[in-house]
């Protein structure tokens, strides 16, 4: 018995094609995962299922309802989580749970949900006050509420740290039926590894379906099967390393947090932060979403000002001399925040221009990146009808335009499909060679090892810094991902 | 049932976390009130005039004198022409009055005299006023003069009696007819980015892929802006009525009745906006461009109705302070007229009707293809 | 130098592309002001025309159906409801049938035959005590006409001959599209300002800018130009559309119209900065404008003079930039006011300028912090 039923399904956009005559079975009571380069229509695929857009051509059954005609009926047995999750951030997480839950017609009992979560000490804190990983919980948990048939999960775990998305994983086997047919988009390869079945996604067509643990034993064997399913990635130089003019300086730590730390009332989202970057050192902040990496973060490039102490950029004081200090800076948000209504190339001129690249250079520059970025095809669309993945890509670019002797990045590759991530990496790993100084948050714990430090954040505290390896040896674990929890669970002591 | 009460309830917790439409329920008609009140007067002006005074008779210089006496003329006796012309370029004046040389000549010869009136034609309405009090002053002066027996008698007298408002007094009219101005812009600002927010912010994706009908969406915004929009009526009322006691000769039933149509049809062109742009800040643009001018000019508030051309008259038929503003001024002046009462009721639901089902027919259930 | 002035350069282009080269955002912008300017102009005046008259004629005779024939004849009245009482009238004049009522008694003619003076009941419609005002000068005006042309001998009398400068006609449409022309700018100007900076703020474009080399000086005159430059077109298109339309004299200096243009439009500039530096939000923006715009618009004079207002609202308007700028379209467009007319118009919105820009770059910084 299949949940859903595709048959020759094509969809268009402004003459693109997003969904290219595809046919596909979603088996009941199973775990799919839908993987897929970014812009390979994962997005698209799933709105058509419920019928949030309707298909040009093409058959498609969902729980043995039409959703272009049935949507109505399929609503009430599907719960979907779209990736921009509408909770409303004016509202307290309990007032999120209990608008879904009458929206759904389900009794107000939230107690499971809110043990499972960890929300119940938040339950009185607004959903825009909540950190990332939280919010995505929180999103779930709604989701979740009566118990659908169907669920929808478009990149649930973009952004959240290792220990939620171990959450949120738990959360799903755990609180469905077994009847209960999953559908989860992701880009985290080691996901899609534990699921009952992978459905590859490549322009618009299926390339692979099938377990995947038929396809490969291990998740780094399975990650490498699925690149190669999407034609493979070749390592090549990064040009944008090549052409990198490194700016002379004799400062020694180019990036320096002194003592720096932010008070709320009477809580601390960081406390007591130090830490000295040498010039070329890719230095990661890692941590549980919450901890203040982001507090951090924007203290560091002066968009929050410190309670007290105080940060310096190529020995500018950050505090005093934002104007300066920032001139040195590449700056990648967490949120995609370039302008929405420009298109890919207007973008890049604009950050070229406000960071001081003009006339014939700006043509040189801004051609130079579209191309080692591969914008061509899209340089003239307008920025926020991208797909995330190439959101990030461009954020990245205009953050590296001005060849900035620093780069901050906060979570650069959240939401980047494994490509364009490793792409991302040669970039960083090969500009930091060059000289640049990148200060980084990822939750990839797998791009943790390419740091050469790393500080580990919990509850605005930094409970280790080290190397990869010297974090590892520390609490004798394996991987990154074990040192990360065992890091963490030893400082809750 | 359930899922309304939910979307309602969701849409006031929303209201009350952001305090600002709470706020500019009360502090624009507390405002508007205020300055209707007080800075605007409708019925008569002030004028400030130069007089030149050419006729030395000593009779003459006591009409030269009567202008400043009246209570709508501020006047300033000069001889210099050249600067009153330079006051009146500059709008410290509005207008002078030149007396003739020959003025009292004429006068003992028992001839018509003439009198010079320069307005500032600039200002139209002043203009107008002006040559009006003129003729009134100097007619007053010379009924009073050692002239008057020369004067022929006036056989029709008009008596001029004012209904509804004995004493004229503008208040009376402006106070409620502003109500309906503002009215208009809170119903329309309050609503006009409610549904472009959530397209904006993603939330509609996630309530289209619950049981949330069409139905429930629409009314979901109606209801708890409606609510908020009665008491800002309410308010309104309270501060017309019970602070700056303007009599009310009407029935509070019959102007709840119509208030609340009136609330209905304004907000449905927020509303619309809203759901149609699904882009807060060109809902925003389009919500002042065409909720506060045109409710301000073209609905028979300051500028009669009746003198515009004809399409222009039914153009105004589309604008909801139309009907309220005749509806509203009547209620509190004449009582409640049934046949203005039931017009005003009839157009307002048929607009409010026809706007309900505008913003339902373009509530999207699905994503659009852009 | 050079180097900062490209940069706010881009910021302005920036602008730009979003404002103008989106069709919805140029069609709102554009169409919208040049429709209501039409609209307007055409719909609004302060003259009453078709008035509709109910009459009680107790004495029909020659002498009330000439009188009555007067108002007929008047190009202001439209409609003679004739009905047989009083009662009948009231009901007419509730309704709002009929704009006024007139009421002649049974000794009407007998009165004018013998010359007795004699009174004509004149009934207004107090619900509209501004239309009613003008109405009743209407009456006296007919009545008082013919009460002239009975009269047995001719008497002394005042002509008041009337000259109206700047506007001979005394079209209205001459005035009220002076007062929507400024009415019109400041309101697109307003909106641009004050919403450009919320929209970045909730797009969380804002933070991006931040942490770029620019300064709040930078980021401020990047977001001064382009509603300056936008409703300033917007004036000068409005100003064709009204040769071409109205075919309305234009007596001043177009040098001195770009220069008030020019300084009105940036005080409202800096108000709308000031507005946007407060909000958080769109909807905090836009609910902010209209507490503006409401209050500026209706003490600008042109609804009641200001000389009317109580000392305190005067010196209040004095902050008014609307008020300013509408006296100076009005003085350079029918009066042709020279330089020093207008300068002394410009001292005080030069001041309010002055004084929000400064108050917005304030909070702005602030706000940073």
């Amino acid at each position: 018995m299949d949940t859903v039923t595709i048959e020759h399904l094509t969809k268009n956009f402004r003459g693109m094609t997003a969904i290219d005559d595809l046919s596909l079975k979603i088996e009941k009571g199973k775990i799919t995962g839908l993987i897929g380069s970014d812009g390979s229509g994962k997005t698209t695929l799933i709105r058509l299922i419920i019928g949030l857009l309707l298909p040009d051509h093409g058959k498609i059954s969902v729980l043995g309802l039409n959703p272009e005609t049935q949507k109505d009926e399929l609503n009430k047995k599907i719960g979907y989580m779209p990736q921009k999750f509408g909770l409303y951030e004016d509202l307290t997480v309990i007032e999120n749970l209990r608008l879904y839950a009458d929206l759904k017609n389900v009794a107000h009992d939230f107690e499971k949900l809110l043990e499972f979560t960890n929300l119940k000490k938040f339950q009185t804190r607004l959903a825009g006050a909540l950190s990332g990983g939280m919010k995505q919980k929180l999103g779930l948990a709604c989701v979740l509420l009566g118990s659908p048939e169907f669920l929808l999960l478009d990149e649930p775990s973009v952004g959240v740290d290792p220990i939620s998305r171990r959450d949120l994983m738990r959360m799903v086997r755990d609180l469905i039926s077994p009847e209960t047919t999953v559908l989860w988009s992701t880009a985290y390869l080691d996901e899609a590894h534990s699921f009952d079945t992978a459905v590859v996604l490549n322009q618009g067509k299926v390339i692979y379906q099938g377990k995947p643990y038929d396809l490969a034993k291990t998740t780094e064997e399975f990650e490498n099967k699925v690149i190669d399913l999407m034609g493979g990635y070749r390592k090549t130089k990064s040009r944008i390393a090549e052409n990198y003019i490194p700016k002379n300086s004799d400062v020694e730590y180019t990036v320096v947090a002194d003592n720096l730390e932010k008070l709320y009332g009477s809580f601390y989202a960081v406390k007591n932060n130090s830490f000295k970057i040498k010039k070329g050192e890719i230095f990661g902040l890692l941590g549980p979403n919450g901890a203040g990496k982001s507090t951090s973060f924007k203290m560091m490039c002066g968009l929050l000002k410190p309670t007290s102490g105080t940060a310096r950029i190529m020995g500018v004081d950050i505090t005093e001399d934002p104007e300066n200090a920032r001139a040195n800076l590449g700056y990648m948000a967490q949120k995609f925040s370039l302008y929405e209504a420009l298109t890919v190339k207007q973008n890049l001129d604009f950050f070229a221009e406000i960071y001081g690249i003009h006339d014939e250079n700006l043509k040189k520059r801004v051609d130079e990146i579209i191309d080692i970025f591969g914008f061509f095809q899209t340089r003239k669309q307008k920025s926020g009808e991208l797909p995330l993945g190439f959101k990030q890509k461009l954020s990245l670019a205009c953050a590296l335009i001005h060849n900035p002797p620093i780069l901050f990045l906060d979570e650069p590759t959240s939401g980047v499909d494994v490509i364009t991530r490793r792409e991302f990496w040669d970039h960083i790993k090969s500009l930091a060679q060059k000289g640049v100084t990148v200060l980084v948050t990822t939750h990839f714990m797998d791009e943790a090892e390419y740091c050469d430090r790393i500080s580990l954040f919990y509850k605005g505290d930094a409970v280790a810094i080290g190397t990869p390896s010297a974090l590892k040896n520390k609490v004798r674990a394996k991987s990154m991902e074990e040192a990360f929890m065992k890091l963490i669970l030893e400082s809750e002591k | 049932m359930k899922i309304l009460r939910a979307l309602v309830k969701k849409e006031i917790l929303q209201i009350v976390r952001d305090p600002s439409s709470i706020v500019i329920s009360f502090v624009l008609p507390l405002i508007s009130i205020l300055i209707y009140m007080y800075g605007i007067n409708l019925d008569f002006i002030t004028v400030n005039v130069g007089i030149k005074n050419d006729d030395n008779s000593p009779e003459i210089a006591q009409l030269a004198n009567s202008f400043g006496n009246s209570k709508y003329i501020n006047s300033e006796i000069s001889d210099d022409m050249n600067n009153l012309t330079q006051k009146l370029i500059r709008s410290k004046i509005k207008g002078m009055v030149v007396i003739p040389n020959d003025f009292s000549t004429k006068l003992e010869q028992k001839q018509s005299a003439d009198l010079m009136v320069i307005a500032d034609g600039a200002e139209v309405n002043t203009a107008t006023h002006l040559q009006n009090y003129i003729l009134q002053i100097s007619n007053q002066w010379l009924a009073s003069s050692k002239y008057a027996q020369l004067m022929s008698p006036q056989i029709v007298n008009p008596q001029i009696r004012t209904w509804y408002n004995q004493d004229s007094n503008g208040y009376y009219f402006i106070l409620p007819g502003s109500i309906a101005i503002t009215m208009t812009l809170i119903g329309i600002l309050l609503t006009a980015l409610v549904v472009a927010r959530e397209w904006e912010r993603g939330t509609m994706e996630s309530l289209l892929s619950s049981n949330v009908t069409r139905m429930h969406i629409v009314l979901g915004k109606y209801i708890p802006y409606f609510i908020l929009g009665m008491l800002s009526m309410i308010f309104n009322l309270i501060l017309c009525i019970g602070v700056f006691r303007v009599p009310f000769h009407g029935s509070y039933l019959v102007l709840t009745f119509v208030s609340s149509l009136f609330l209905f049809a304004s907000m449905g062109i927020g509303l619309l906006i809203s759901t149609v742009l699904k882009n807060q800040f060109f809902a925003s643009q389009i919500s002042i461009g065409i909720g506060f001018l045109p409710a301000l000019l073209l609905s028979g508030f300051v500028f009669p109705i009746g003198s515009m051309p004809e399409i222009l008259q039914y153009i105004t038929r589309i604008l909801p302070p139309r009907y309220f503003i005749t509806f509203i001024e009547s209620e509190f002046m004449a009582g409640t007229v049934p046949s203005i009462a039931i017009k005003s009721s009839l157009f307002l639901l048929i607009l409010g009707t026809l706007l309900f089902w505008a913003v339902y027919k373009n509530t999207d259930m699905r994503l659009s293809n852009d | 130098m050079i180097e900062k002035l490209k940069k706010i350069l881009a910021l302005i282009k920036k602008e730009f592309i979003i404002t103008w080269m989106d069709p919805k955002s140029r069609r709102i912008i554009i169409a919208l002001p040049i429709v209501q300017l039409i609209l307007f102009s055409y719909a609004i005046t302060m003259e009453v025309k078709n008035i509709d008259v109910v009459v009680v004629d107790q004495d029909n005779s020659t002498e009330s159906r000439e009188l009555i024939s007067r108002f007929d004849l008047s190009p202001q009245f439209r409609n003679i409801y004739r009905v047989k009482n009083m009662k009948q009238m009231q009901n007419k004049l509730d309704n709002k049938d009929a704009n006024m009522g007139l009421y002649i008694n049974n000794d009407f003619s007998t009165n004018i035959i013998s010359h007795t003076p004699t009174d004509v009941l004149i009934i207004t419609d107090g619900r509209q005590t501004n239309s009613a005002a003008i109405v009743a000068g209407y009456v006296s005006q007919i009545v008082s006409d013919y009460s002239q042309e009975i009269a047995p001998t001719n008497g002394v009398k005042i002509n008041v001959v009337t000259r109206n400068w700047y506007n001979p006609n005394l079209e209205y449409r001459w005035f009220i599209l002076t007062v929507i022309i400024a009415m019109l700018a400041s309101v697109i100007t307003l909106i641009l300002t004050a919403l450009s900076i919320a929209r970045e703020r909730e797009m969380g474009t804002f933070d991006q800018l931040i942490v770029s080399p620019l300064s709040s000086v930078d980021i401020l005159a990047g977001k001064t130009v382009p509603p300056l430059i936008i409703a300033m077109a917007l004036t000068c298109i409005m100003t064709f559309v009204i040769k071409i339309f109205f075919r309305m004299p234009f007596e001043g200096s177009i040098v001195l119209f770009l220069i008030s243009m020019f300084v009105s439009l940036l005080s409202l500039v800096g108000v709308g900065l000031y507005i946007s530096s407060i909000c958080r939000t769109q909807q905090q923006a836009i609910l902010g404008v209209i507490t503006f715009m409401m209050p500026a618009v209706l003490l600008s004079g042109f609804i009641s003079p200001i000389e009317d207002m109580p000392v305190f609202l005067q010196y209040l308007t004095l902050l008014n930039p609307i008020r300013f700028f509408m006296a100076l379209t009005r003085g350079i467009f029918l009066k042709g006011m020279n330089f020093a007319d207008v300068s002394m118009n410009l001292v005080p919105l030069i001041i309010t300028a002055t004084i929000t820009l400064s108050l917005a770059c304030w909070s702005f910084k602030k706000r940073q912090n």
